[in-house]
């Protein structure tokens, strides 16, 4: 079993069954992750590097051939041969905002309505819910837990995965709002014979005016001094024009893209980003010549059109880095695949990015630049928080996926899962006979 | 009444029956006539075969009475000189829905969201459980004559058309009838002529079938009631749709498919009753007309042809695919290749958006490769044959219906003018044939004006442009000639505006004269006396329909590009223009995966020829005429094998019953499914296609190879064992459905599920003994026992009591995983298979002692209730108790990397490497009984071979080389190319496209079908968990 089960394991497992593990104890003693093979996440590596990490901030990050450390005081962890890597970022995420897909009780993630700026995802953030630990498990250590539906769908947050309730967990409070472009093509559902029918939206003009409206009406009262009466969902627009919130539009087809992205800029948006971007390769001169950043839709996913080549959405990621347009990997909404985020990376370096630690940059630091959090995280670089984790092997491969320490914030977290659980429950009924 | 080619009776089209006698009383005076015509001096096309030059056709009472060069005409006959005139037969439709009351579908029956589904019929009597199989319905019977329809396809040139109510599966006889305007006793020819079948349920609002393969299967099970009926049923029952299911088993029987695979779906149904179906077609069986051929199939094929689509954005554009472009280009050359290839097909007008379409698409088969004679055979003895009618129409013999157009010329020219319909005897006029020839120029005098010039022309005499020439002036006035008279107005002085008012009579073939009232109020005599032809120029046009000597041209001059353009196989755009063929290949120095005891092999050799791996081994020596393929730092495996899969299918769910286990997937093979591609891009060589999980007892799968571009049997593997989904838990009970309130169908509980295996397996055991008891009788006793019914159903129940058929179970939760083992046990049938069996880990031990295997998902996890407890060690679990496990997709995109989804087998729990590999190769192999031909490199097996870049678990492996049964079907260094010839072709249509357009044609917008992607949760019209969301937000 290369899953190695480490002494929090076998601690884990007197905790009572059907419990995520409690959230760690806060960073007493500085640590040392010594001999690993160093992934900064920002392209470079060192084959055998120094962690250093107090207070939940790295202290340093050295080459350990080179360079001598005064380890007293520190708590050496010995990680040769291992691999250490900033925590993966999962952006457009519902963990926390659904359990159980099938059980409407479960599922927090969409508000009724239709402009809904003022709707904050994070208020229904779970920090119990039993998806977190899994994608934890995995690497990833932060989710942008963000609302979904309606045109203006809300606020989203980015969280951390863990920590007792969502003050805790949060890593940065209502970082953007969501706008779901009116789309260019509609597409309807044929009920003859099951297949999916998309012609030009004839209601999109109607919705783009009614956007242009709401957002004309936000930036006037965005330079209010004392609005009486207070407007709640203008309120909670304000940020857009002041640069303090992004605005996350989701947009696929080329045209929606250019077309999203020249309403926001008109409209005052200072910062844009485009959400999905199925078609982004055909809008990278546009892209590139407004500094648009893209956060893909899942890569797992078949290519938009019968015509179009199989692995085009493997190699999109490869296609906009290379033209210089800064790119994040998202697993779309879809919560408890997130674990499979890093493999998207992994098949992007399969499919055209230069190489590994280019790849990575996909769900660490590029995604911490486009989220607005890179002075905090995303990179292991001094003075930034110490939310990271020790693989046995290259991370962004399921083959050699296998997380043996977190730490987030310099909290040394409890590997255990609710699978985990159920394994060694079974393994130890075999195992009796 | 206009008198037109008959001279010498003043009216000729009152009504006088055909018949002898009448049963009818008349209100008023009797008015029966001789009916005796002559057309004389005409050009006759008796047959396609046979035209007469300077012939006579003589009818008499609405029958052809003579035909010939030598025909004598007897006194009191009418007679119609037709010298520069042809008569054709008149044309038949047979696939018409003339006269039918109109077939309105109400709102659906009761799919998910919908009313309360309804699981019986709604008809009330003495007919069949299902409301789609209607034999019952007689054409002849509910048909009523009308005067604007028929009139609208008489002047298309027809006379006679075979007409069905187009609702059911099984829909009833046609009628045979004539656009004549009579009563319907005199315009039914033949009442019963035909039999009708389809795979559309029509108007039907029950429950089952809402699938295509249960479709097949309620009319499989209805004709063998039927023929159970005949031999004992009818003397348990009265019921009216069984005896008509074997009254019309005599008749020629059209099945109207709903595409070119439909074709072949029915000729199959008809092979195993011993019926040779005549099969409606939708004009694209020249995408697969080798396959069409074979079915030995006559076609009725219809004219229409896709309109270009708006691509004058680049980016739009690219919503419609080359499959589309090319079948826009390629359509118009359908009959031709038809008719190439010796398929023997019929035409019909059914289809086109206007009827009047019917002339100009004809035009446009015929200028793509349609010899004109094979388009009037289509048009008039074929259909005729075809329905066993070719003793009433389709030729102009002697006794047939006097059923034939006049003509112009040659039926099929552009300028071609049909003047008259004669219908049973009966003229109808359909372009008013001028009385003379006026064309020509004419001298003008208006009162005192007589220096002005008339020019009439044309292209023919009964379409006529005037010109009047003053001086310089040209003069075009507004014309009304109308057989004896003529009126005329004329803006003469352009000075002193007004409008000069002019009529009056011809009294002579050169003179007209008459009355007329200038602007000014002034009566003024006028006349027009004719001084010769017009102007050269104008009337050259007119002479180009009769200039043709022959009566049809035998082929045509010119093959525009529809006609060579290159088809895809399969047609889609990424088809290749050749199939793959098996090649010998000897694969060098790779690292092989052999999944036998030699396990990984570096540095190795394979060799495959004939289809088959014949030699593994380090520095074999490749015999002559071998291709080599260097595999150095590469990786070669077994094809992947996906143990669940729904791609390459048209419909998932039969879940109209809580058992279908009558129908079979090998029914809805969709070849042309992109997806087939797609997997073969990352590794998959072998499916099994499963029916999904909305009901407890499935439908029977198709195990198939991926062979891109084969015909749905030449993908299935051959001589495979039978393999049937069930399914247990939410779907099965229905948890996830919208509104539970409307739920009726048992069951709604794991308790119920249970029952209805028991209750199943129960009545097949009963049957299966029915069966052999019966089988042991005498010849003698069979003679007077009553043999049981043949159900299809049961049979694939009792197939799985002998061992015959095996089970691959859809379960979630170890509850009802223990309840089938159970099941199973107490009625001595083996499960074979479990699939998704994500709870599969908690009794991994009881499944073992079964010998059941599972088939699962490596991580998922959370989307519903039943998988709350599902965890990625479940493989692991499992395998270490000894259970055959493989990792499956039930999703087209994860399919494409099953490689990576097997190595999460070693991250979560720990599987050795290369068990991990044998969970997406060997093991399904195995629980598919394919694992002696399939599953591992060892001579003798088949050439399922993929070669990787990488090591086939990694994330960053991809295929280099896929291939079956040694044909390449994927080749990533080729990819390039292929994608340059996709774009070469589109581009090149494209422009041809905006060519059409910018010459006027209609175009549509670029709408884009995405054909379904099925999972097995997918219940009819239902999205599955959270894809309306997906769609919402592309």
């Amino acid at each position: 079993m290369k899953k190695t089960l480490s002494i929090l394991f076998s601690l884990a497992a007197l905790t009572s069954f059907g419990q995520n593990p409690a959230p760690a104890k806060p960073q007493t003693k500085a640590i040392a992750l010594m001999g690993g093979v160093v992934h900064i996440g920002n392209g470079q590596v060192i084959p055998n590097g120094v962690v250093l990490f107090d207070k939940g901030v790295i202290t340093n990050v050295v080459d350990g051939t080179t360079v001598r450390l005064n380890l007293n005081d520190v708590e050496v962890i010995d990680v040769s041969g291992k691999h250490v890597y900033p925590g993966f970022i999962s952006p457009v995420s519902t963990v926390g905002l659904q359990e159980t897909g099938a059980v409407r009780a479960t599922v927090d993630k969409q508000e009724v309505g239709n402009l809904n700026p003022h709707i904050r995802a994070l208020i229904a953030y779970n920090t119990d819910s039993e998806i977190i630990p899994t994608i934890r498990n995995n690497g990833v250590l932060f989710s942008q837990a963000t609302p979904q539906g309606g045109t203006i769908s809300g606020s989203s947050s980015v969280m951390m995965s863990d920590g007792w309730n969502w003050e805790d967990a949060v890593l940065k409070k209502d970082d953007g709002l969501w706008l779901n472009w009116p789309a260019y093509f509609s597409r309807d559902f044929n009920l003859e014979d099951f297949s999916t029918i998309v012609r030009k939206n004839e209601r999109r003009e109607a919705a783009i005016a009614a956007l242009q409206a709401t957002f004309a009406d936000a930036r006037a009262y965005a330079a209010l001094t004392n609005p009486t009466p207070m407007n709640l969902k203008l309120e909670a627009m304000k940020g857009l024009f002041s640069g303090k919130q992004n605005l996350y539009i989701r947009a696929n087809n080329g045209k929606d893209i250019i077309e999203s992205v020249r309403f926001a800029k008109g409209a005052g948006v200072q910062k844009v980003v485009i959400v999905g971007g199925e078609d982004a390769h055909r809008a990278i001169t546009f892209l590139k010549e407004n500094n648009v950043p893209v956060i893909l839709s899942e890569m797992h996913r078949l290519p938009a059109r019968e015509d179009e080549d199989v692995d085009l959405p493997y190699r999109l990621p490869g296609l906009l880095q290379k033209a210089g347009i800064l790119v994040g990997l998202s697993y779309a909404d879809e919560w408890w695949r997130t674990r499979n985020l890093p493999f998207q990376a992994g098949t992007a370096s399969g499919f055209g990015v230069a190489d590994r630690e280019e790849a990575l940059k996909l769900v660490t630091s590029n995604t911490a630049k486009i989220l607005g959090i890179d002075n905090l995280v995303g990179t292991l670089e001094k003075g930034k928080q110490a939310t990271l984790f020790v693989s046995a092997g290259d991370a962004l491969d399921m083959r050699t996926n296998v997380i043996e320490k977190v730490f987030i914030q310099g909290r040394k977290v409890d590997l255990d899962d609710r699978h985990k659980r159920l394994y060694r429950t079974y393994k130890d009924k075999y195992e009796q006979k | 009444m206009i008198k037109h080619f008959l001279t010498g009776l003043l009216t000729v089209s009152l009504a006088y029956g055909s018949l002898a006698q009448t049963t009818f009383p008349q209100n008023g005076v009797y008015d029966e006539r001789p009916g005796l015509y002559a057309f004389t001096n005409a050009t006759i096309v008796v047959d396609p075969q046979t035209t007469l030059q300077n012939a006579t056709l003589l009818i008499r009472n609405g029958r052809i009475e003579a035909v010939g060069t030598n025909v004598s005409v007897p006194a009191g006959t009418v007679i119609a000189d037709l010298k520069g005139k042809r008569i054709y037969p008149a044309l038949i439709d047979i696939d018409s829905d003339y006269g039918m009351p109109e077939v309105t579908r109400g709102p659906g029956g009761g799919g998910r969201g919908a009313g309360a589904p309804q699981y019986e019929s709604n008809k009330k009597g003495p007919y069949y459980w299902n409301q789609a199989i209607q034999p019952e319905n007689e054409a002849g019977i509910i048909f009523k004559a009308n005067a604007a329809k028929a009139d609208e396809l008489r002047k298309l040139g027809f006379g006679a058309v075979l007409v069905h109510p187009h609702d059911g599966i099984a829909r009833g006889t046609g009628a045979l009838v004539t656009l004549a305007d009579d009563r319907e006793n005199t315009l039914v020819l033949k009442p019963n002529a035909t039999a009708h079948f389809s795979f559309s349920k029509g108007t039907s609002t029950q429950q089952y079938p809402n699938s295509m393969m249960g479709v097949v299967a309620l009319l499989r099970q209805a004709m063998y009631d039927a023929d159970w009926y005949k031999r004992a049923g009818s003397k348990e029952q009265a019921n009216m749709s069984l005896d008509a299911l074997n009254r019309i088993r005599s008749l020629p029987t059209i099945f109207e498919a709903n595409d070119k695979l439909g074709i072949m779906r029915a000729d199959k149904i008809g092979d195993e009753f011993g019926v040779q179906y005549i099969v409606r077609s939708t004009g694209d069986e020249y995408q697969m007309i080798d396959e069409v051929r074979k079915t030995g199939a006559s076609l009725i094929v219809p004219l229409n042809f896709p309109q270009p689509y708006d691509v004058e954005d680049p980016w739009d554009a690219d919503n419609v695919s080359l499959a589309e472009l090319k079948h826009w280009e390629m359509a118009p050359s359908n009959a031709g290749r038809l008719a190439a290839a010796n398929i023997p097909f019929a035409f019909t007008t059914a289809g086109l958006r206007n009827k009047t379409d019917f002339w100009p698409n004809l035009r446009k088969a015929i200028e793509n490769g349609l010899p004109e004679q094979k388009a009037l055979e289509a048009l008039t003895t074929i259909p005729a044959k075809l329905i066993h009618a070719e003793d009433m129409l389709g030729s102009l013999q002697k006794g047939r219906v006097a059923n034939f157009i006049i003509t112009s010329g040659n039926l099929f020219s552009a300028d071609n003018v049909i003047y008259e319909s004669w219908t049973q005897g009966k003229q109808y006029i359909v372009t008013t044939k001028a009385p003379v020839d006026l064309r020509g120029s004419w001298a003008l005098t208006i009162g005192d004006r007589s220096n002005l010039k008339l020019n009439i022309t044309g292209k023919t005499p009964d379409k006529l442009d005037y010109q009047i020439v003053a001086d310089t002036a040209r003069i075009t006035p507004k014309v009304a000639a109308s057989g004896e008279l003529i009126s005329m107005q004329v803006q003469l002085n352009r000075r002193q505006p007004g409008t000069t008012r002019l009529t009056g009579y011809r009294t002579s073939p050169t003179e007209f004269k008459g009355d007329g009232e200038m602007p000014n109020g002034q009566i003024v005599q006028w006349s027009a006396v004719r001084t010769g032809d017009a102007p050269a120029s104008t009337t050259a046009t007119s002479t180009t329909a009769t200039s043709s000597t022959s009566a049809m041209a035998s082929t045509t001059a010119t093959t525009p590009a529809s006609s060579t353009a290159t088809l895809l196989y399969p047609f889609v755009g990424m088809g290749n223009a050749q199939k793959p063929k098996a090649e010998s290949v000897l694969i060098r120095n790779a690292t092989v995966w052999t999944n036998e005891k030699d396990g990984v092999l570096s540095g190795a050799d394979v060799l495959v020829t004939d289809g088959k791996i014949s030699k593994v081994g380090k520095g074999l020596t490749a015999p002559a005429g071998v291709k080599e393929v260097d595999g150095t730092g590469k990786h070669l495996t077994n094809g992947i094998i996906d143990e669940h899969s729904h791609i390459a299918l048209l419909s998932i769910n039969e879940g109209g019953q809580s058992s279908s286990a009558e129908v079979r997937m090998s029914d809805v093979i969709n070849p042309e499914d992109i997806n087939i591609y797609r997997q073969l891009a990352g590794g998959v060589t072998a499916s099994q296609l499963l029916h999904g999980s909305a009901n407890s007892i499935g439908g029977q799968s198709a195990l198939v190879k991926l062979k891109w571009g084969e015909s749905p049997e030449g993908m299935l593997i051959k001589g495979a064992d039978g393999f049937i989904k069930f399914a247990l838990g939410e779907n099965v009970k229905q948890s996830n459905y919208p509104n539970p309130n409307v739920l009726t169908r048992f069951p709604q509980s794991r308790m119920g599920v249970e029952q209805v295996y028991m209750d199943h397996f129960t009545r097949a055991k009963e049957y299966a003994k029915g069966w052999e008891v019966y089988n042991k009788l005498s010849a003698k006793e069979k003679a007077t026992a009553m043999p049981p019914r043949r159900d299809i159903e049961l049979d694939a129940l009792a197939e799985i009591l002998a061992a015959k058929r095996f089970i691959t179970c859809h379960s979630y939760v170890q509850s009802e995983i223990n309840m089938l083992l159970k099941v199973a046990d107490s009625l001595g049938f083996k499960v074979n298979t479990f699939t998704h069996i994500l709870e599969g880990y908690k009794l991994a031990d009881k499944m073992a002692k079964h010998g059941v295997g599972g088939s699962s998902f490596a991580d998922w996890w959370a989307y519903k209730m039943e998988v709350h407890d599902a965890i990625p060690y479940n493989a692991a679990l499992m395998h270490r108790q000894g259970v055959v496990v493989s990792i499956n997709s039930d999703d087209a995109e994860m399919a494409r990397r099953l490689n990576q989804e097997a190595a999460k087998t070693v991250e979560y729990g720990g599987v050795s490497e290369e068990d991990a590999w044998k969970m997406v190769t060997l093991n399904p192999a195995k629980l598919l009984h394919l694992d002696t031909r399939l599953g591992s490199i060892r001579p003798g097996k088949d050439a399922d071979l993929v070669l990787w870049n990488a090591h086939p678990l990694s994330i960053y492996a991809r295929p280099e080389i896929t291939m079956i049964e040694g044909a390449t079907y994927f080749s990533l260094k080729d990819e390039d190319a292929k994608r340059d010839a996709l774009h070469a072709e589109r581009s090149r249509i494209i422009q041809k496209m905006l060519a059409a357009k910018a010459s006027g044609a209609s175009t549509v917008r670029p709408t884009f079908r995405r054909a379904r992607m099925w999972h097995c949760e997918d219940i009819e019209g239902v999205m599955a968990e959270g894809e309306e969301e997906k769609a919402e937000s592309k």
